[in-house]
C-alpha cells in the first residue's frame, strides 16, 4: 500500500506496523495527539471510517479505527491507546465524516471524550443512563435494575 | 314512490289519519333496514374481492361465506371503550353523525333499481346528492380540528384541499348530464336514456365522473387524507368504537351511491332488453362497483400535490371541455 | 425550539409506517419538512456485551436477532469470523451449502423490502404478494433447519445438519416460481405503475459524494452508481466459483434502490442454481469441540449482508469467550443520511425514503 509506506516514512518512531497483508494491515501509533495528522494521511487512500472498535484493557483503552475504501477490499486498522487519566482523544470527524456516529457510540458505551466532535451526545442509550455498559468494570447494580426511564408526566 | 304504494295497501284496512302514521312508521323501519343492509353487503363484497386479489380467503367464519362478518365487526365496535382525550367534545361527536347522516340520506333519495323505488322523491335529486357529497370538506376540517391531534389536523387540511379540487369537476360533469337530459331528476335522466346510453355520447365525461367521484369519497388511490401509512388514519386517527363504525359504513354507502350514479347517469339505469329492469340495474351496478373497487388494491397512493395538480390541470379542463361539447350538441 | 407556523411531528418509535423502532422528529411547515432528526437505540440489547459472556458456539442465537430479516447472513458472518480466528477449515460442501443459504436469505430479505416498500406507498396487495413468495422459501428453510425467522442452522465448522434428501428440487421449484413472479407480476404492480413511478422517481436522491461522506454500503450505494459488492471485490464462500453480475443504477433515487434490489433477487437465483448444480458430495461439517479457545489476536471479517457490508472485529485473549466483539452494521451508517435526505421534501415522501433505506432496527441498535 502506498499510504502505508508514506506513513512509515512520515511518522518515524511514532508508528509501528504490526501486520502487513494485502487485505488487512494493522498499524499502531504511540502518541494519541497524532491521530488527526495520521487520519489526514490515511484519507488519501481510504474513503470512509468503516468501524471504530474500543477495547477495554483497563487501565488502557485501545481504539481500533478501521478504514476502508470503495475501490477495493483493503482495510487498515489503526490502533491508538488512551489511558484512564486523560480519557479523551481528538475527533476525526472533520476528516472522515462517517466517523460521526461511531464516535458517538464509543462515547456512549465507553465514555471516551472526543475533542472537537460536533454533536457528542449519547446515541444508543438514554441521556440519563448511569455508566458506560461496555466497560469491563460495569456492574448491573440496583440503580440500573430499578431504572425506569425518563420521568414522564402523564 | 314506495310511500304511496304502502299507503294504498294500508289505507284499505285502516282509517285515514291512522293509516298515514302507520305507513310512515313502516317506511321509516324499511328505510333503516335497507340503508343499513346495503352498505354492510357492499362492505362484504369489498373485503372478499380484496382478499381474492391478494390471494387470501377474506371473511369465512361468520355466516355463510362470511356474509355476517361486518355485523360481527360492528357489534364489536359498539362495545369499544371511548379513549380519546383532550378533544373538543362537540365537533368530535358531531362529525361522525353528520357524515353518516349525509351518506344515508343519499341512499334515501337514489332510486333503488326502478322508477319510483325511492324513499323520498324530490325533483332535483341529483343536485341534492351533490350537496350531500360536497358537505364533507367542512366536516373533515371540523373533525381534524376537534381531535386535537397533529396527524388529524394535517389529514383534515389535506382532505379539504383534495375534495374542493375535485368537487368542481364533479358539478361540471353533473351539469353536462343534466343539460343533455334537460332535468336534474335521476328518474327522468334514466328515462331519457331509453334509446341510447349517455356513455355513448359522453365516454370521457363518464371517466371524469368516476375519477372525481372516487376522489370525493376518498377511495384509494385518492385516500391521501387518511393515508394509513404516513398519517396513521389521517383525520380519523382519534376515532374509535361506533364513531369509527359510522365512518366505515358511511364510506361504503358513498361507494355504492357513486356506483349507482354511474349506472343512472351514463349506463341507462334500469333500461335494457329481455330481463326485468331491476336485474339490469343490479348487473350494471355490480360491474361498475367492481371497477371502482379495483384501483384501491392495485394502485399505490399519489402525493397530495400530485393529486391536486391532476384535479386542476386535467380533470377540470376535460370536464369543462365536455360541457361545451354537450352545449353545442344540445343547441 | 419549534418555530412559529411549524408543527413538530414525532413519528415513531411506534408508527405503522416505521420499520421497527426508528424515531423521526420532523419539523413540518405546511406539507414541507424543514428539519429532520433521527433517534435510534430503542432496540439496544447490548449484543456486544452479551458476546463477552458466551462461549464462541453459544452466540449464534444473538446473531440471529441482529438483522432478523436476514438471520442466516448474520450466522454465516459470525461463523466465518470464529473459523478465521481459530483456523478452522470447513469442507467444500459446507461452503456451498452456506452460499446457498446466504442467497436464499438475501432473496427473502429483499422480498420483505419490496413488500414493505409497496405498503408504504399505499399498495397493500404488493406487500401480501411479496410475503406469499417469501413463504415458499420460508418453508424450504424450515425443512432444512427447523426454524423460520431465526433458523440457528450454522455452527462452528459447518452447519448442524446436512441438506435433507431431495431439498434441491424443492429449492429450484420455489426459485422458478419466484423468478416468474418477480419478472412479470411485480413489473405490472410496481415498475409499470404510473403512480409508483411518480412517487419514487427523483425522490431522495443520494449522490455518490453523499454515499462516500456517510460511509454507506450495499444496495443503497450500488443504486448511486458505486460498483462495489464484497462478493465480487473480495470473494468469500463460493462466490468466486459462480458467475453473476452486480446490478448498478446511477440515479441514486428511491426508484433505483428498488430496482437494484429487485435485480439482486434475480442474480441470487442465478447463484443458487449454479451452486446446486455444482454442490459437491462429502461431509458437511468439520468436527469442532463446543468450547474452543482462541489465542490472543485481532480478527476482522466483512461480508455482504442483504443491507450492506456487515463486519465483525473480534478480539480474543486465549479464553473460551471473546474479549471484545464489535459489530459493524451497514444501516447504522445509512440511517445517518436521513437527517440530510429528509429536508425540503413533502411529508409523504419521507416515508418512501425511509422505506428505501430498508432499515432493520435490530441491526442498527445491536
Amino acid at each position: 500500500m502506498v499510504t502505508l509506506d508514506k506513513l512509515k516514512s512520515g511518522f518515524k518512531g511514532e508508528l509501528e506496523v504490526l501486520t502487513e497483508e494485502p487485505k488487512l494491515s494493522i498499524i499502531r501509533i504511540k502518541n494519541k495527539k497524532l491521530i488527526k495528522k495520521v487520519a489526514w494521511q490515511i484519507k488519501e487512500e481510504f474513503d470512509i471510517l468503516y468501524a471504530l472498535s474500543v477495547v477495554d484493557y483497563t487501565p488502557v483503552f485501545e481504539l481500533n479505527y478501521i478504514f476502508s475504501n470503495y475501490r477495493n477490499a483493503d482495510s487498515l486498522v489503526l490502533k491508538v491507546n488512551i489511558d484512564e487519566k486523560d480519557f479523551s482523544i481528538d475527533s476525526i470527524t472533520d476528516t472522515f465524516n462517517s466517523a460521526n456516529w461511531e464516535e458517538r457510540e464509543a462515547y456512549d458505551l465507553f465514555g471516551i471524550k472526543f475533542n472537537g466532535h460536533p454533536d457528542l451526545r449519547r446515541i444508543l442509550l438514554p441521556e440519563d443512563w448511569p455508566g458506560h455498559p461496555l466497560r469491563k468494570d460495569f456492574k448491573v447494580d440496583d440503580e440500573i435494575r430499578n431504572w425506569t426511564g425518563l420521568d414522564l408526566k402523564f | 314512490m314506495i310511500f304511496n304504494y304502502v299507503y294504498s295497501i294500508i289505507s284499505a284496512f285502516i282509517l285515514s289519519p291512522l293509516s298515514y302514521i302507520i305507513s310512515f312508521i313502516i317506511i321509516a323501519i324499511l328505510a333503516v333496514i335497507v340503508t343499513a343492509l346495503i352498505p354492510i353487503f357492499i362492505g362484504w363484497v369489498d373485503r372478499k374481492y380484496a382478499a381474492r386479489i391478494e390471494s387470501r380467503y377474506g371473511p369465512v367464519y361468520v355466516g355463510p361465506f362470511g356474509l355476517l362478518q361486518n355485523f360481527a365487526d360492528l357489534t364489536k365496535l359498539l362495545g369499544k371503550r371511548f379513549i380519546a382525550t383532550n378533544i373538543d367534545w362537540l365537533s368530535f361527536n358531531f362529525t361522525p353523525i353528520a357524515l353518516a347522516t349525509a351518506s344515508f340520506a343519499m341512499l334515501l333519495i337514489v332510486p333503488l333499481g326502478g322508477p319510483g323505488l325511492e324513499f323520498i322523491s324530490i325533483p332535483y335529486s341529483l343536485l341534492f346528492i351533490y350537496t350531500l357529497l360536497a358537505i364533507s370538506p367542512l366536516l373533515l376540517l371540523i373533525a381534524g380540528w376537534g381531535e386535537n391531534n397533529k396527524y388529524a389536523l394535517i389529514g383534515g387540511f389535506r382532505g379539504a384541499a383534495q375534495i374542493i379540487s375535485y368537487e368542481l369537476a364533479l358539478i361540471v360533469v353533473l351539469s353536462s348530464v343534466a343539460l343533455l337530459s334537460g332535468s336534474y331528476s335521476i328518474t327522468s335522466i334514466v328515462s331519457s336514456q331509453s334509446a341510447i346510453w349517455y356513455a355513448a355520447y359522453l365516454p370521457v365525461t363518464m371517466v371524469v365522473f368516476i375519477i372525481a367521484g372516487l376522489a370525493i369519497i376518498e377511495r384509494e388511490p385518492f385516500d391521501v387524507p387518511e393515508a394509513s401509512q404516513e398519517l396513521q388514519a389521517g383525520w380519523k386517527v382519534e376515532y374509535s368504537g361506533i364513531r369509527y363504525g359510522f365512518f366505515l359504513i358511511g364510506d361504503y354507502v358513498r361507494v355504492t351511491v357513486i356506483a349507482m350514479l354511474v349506472t343512472y347517469l351514463f349506463l341507462g339505469g334500469w333500461n335494457g332488453p329481455f330481463i326485468s329492469g331491476i336485474l339490469w340495474f343490479i348487473i350494471k351496478t355490480a360491474i361498475v362497483l367492481m371497477i371502482i373497487l379495483t384501483p384501491r388494491w392495485v394502485l399505490g397512493r399519489p402525493r397530495i400535490d400530485q393529486l391536486i395538480k391532476f384535479g386542476w390541470n386535467w380533470l377540470l379542463p376535460l370536464a369543462v371541455l365536455n360541457l361545451i361539447l354537450v352545449e353545442l350538441l344540445v343547441l | 425550539m419549534v418555530k412559529e407556523n411549524s408543527i413538530r411531528l414525532n413519528i415513531g418509535p411506534v408508527h405503522p409506517a416505521m420499520h421497527g423502532v426508528l424515531k423521526l422528529i420532523l419539523d413540518v411547515e405546511g406539507d414541507t419538512i424543514t428539519k429532520a432528526q433521527t433517534e435510534i437505540g430503542f432496540l439496544h440489547r447490548a449484543s456486544e456485551k452479551i458476546a463477552e459472556m458466551r462461549y464462541f458456539s453459544n452466540y449464534y442465537p444473538i446473531m440471529d436477532k441482529l438483522d432478523y430479516v436476514s438471520a442466516l447472513n448474520m450466522e454465516i458472518l459470525y461463523a466465518s469470523v470464529v473459523e478465521k480466528a481459530a483456523g478452522i477449515e470447513i469442507p467444500p460442501r459446507a461452503v456451498y451449502i452456506r452460499t446457498i443459504m446466504a442467497e436464499i436469505q438475501r432473496i427473502m430479505s429483499h422480498l420483505v423490502f419490496i413488500g414493505s416498500f409497496g405498503e408504504d406507498l399505499g399498495n397493500m396487495t404488493g406487500f401480501i404478494w411479496a410475503l406469499r413468495e417469501r413463504e415458499l422459501l420460508m418453508n424450504v428453510v424450515e425443512k432444512i433447519s427447523g426454524g423460520r425467522l431465526a433458523p440457528m442452522y450454522i455452527c462452528n465448522g459447518g452447519m448442524f445438519y446436512d441438506f435433507p434428501q431431495g431439498i434441491e428440487n424443492e429449492i429450484l421449484e420455489a426459485l422458478s416460481i419466484i423468478e416468474d413472479k418477480v419478472k412479470h407480476e411485480y413489473n405490472a404492480m410496481f415498475t409499470k405503475n404510473q403512480i409508483f413511478l411518480s412517487r419514487t422517481k427523483g425522490i431522495g436522491v443520494l449522490t455518490k459524494d453523499m454515499v462516500k461522506k456517510y460511509g454507506i454500503t450495499g444496495p443503497i450505494a450500488r443504486a448511486s452508481g458505486i460498483r462495489r459488492d464484497l462478493r465480487k471485490v473480495s470473494p468469500y464462500l463460493a462466490y468466486d466459483k459462480v458467475d453473476f453480475n452486480i446490478p448498478v443504477e446511477n440515479d441514486g433515487d428511491t426508484y433505483s434502490r428498488f430496482v437494484v434490489r429487485v435485480m439482486e433477487i434475480l442474480e441470487s437465483i442465478k447463484i443458487i442454481r449454479q451452486c446446486i448444480k455444482d454442490l459437491p458430495a462429502g461431509s458437511s461439517k468439520t468436527a469442532v469441540p463446543w468450547i474452543i479457545r482462541i489465542p490472543k489476536k485481532d480478527t476482522f471479517v466483512k461480508q455482504e449482508s442483504s443491507r450492506g457490508e456487515m463486519g465483525i472485529f473480534l478480539v480474543t485473549d486465549g479464553a473460551d469467550k471473546p474479549y471484545r466483539l464489535k459489530l459493524r452494521s451497514p444501516t447504522f451508517f445509512a440511517i445517518r443520511a436521513l437527517e440530510e435526505l429528509l429536508v425540503n421534501i413533502r411529508v409523504a415522501d419521507a416515508f418512501v425514503i425511509v422505506a428505501s433505506i430498508d432499515p432493520v432496527m435490530g441491526e442498527v441498535d445491536r
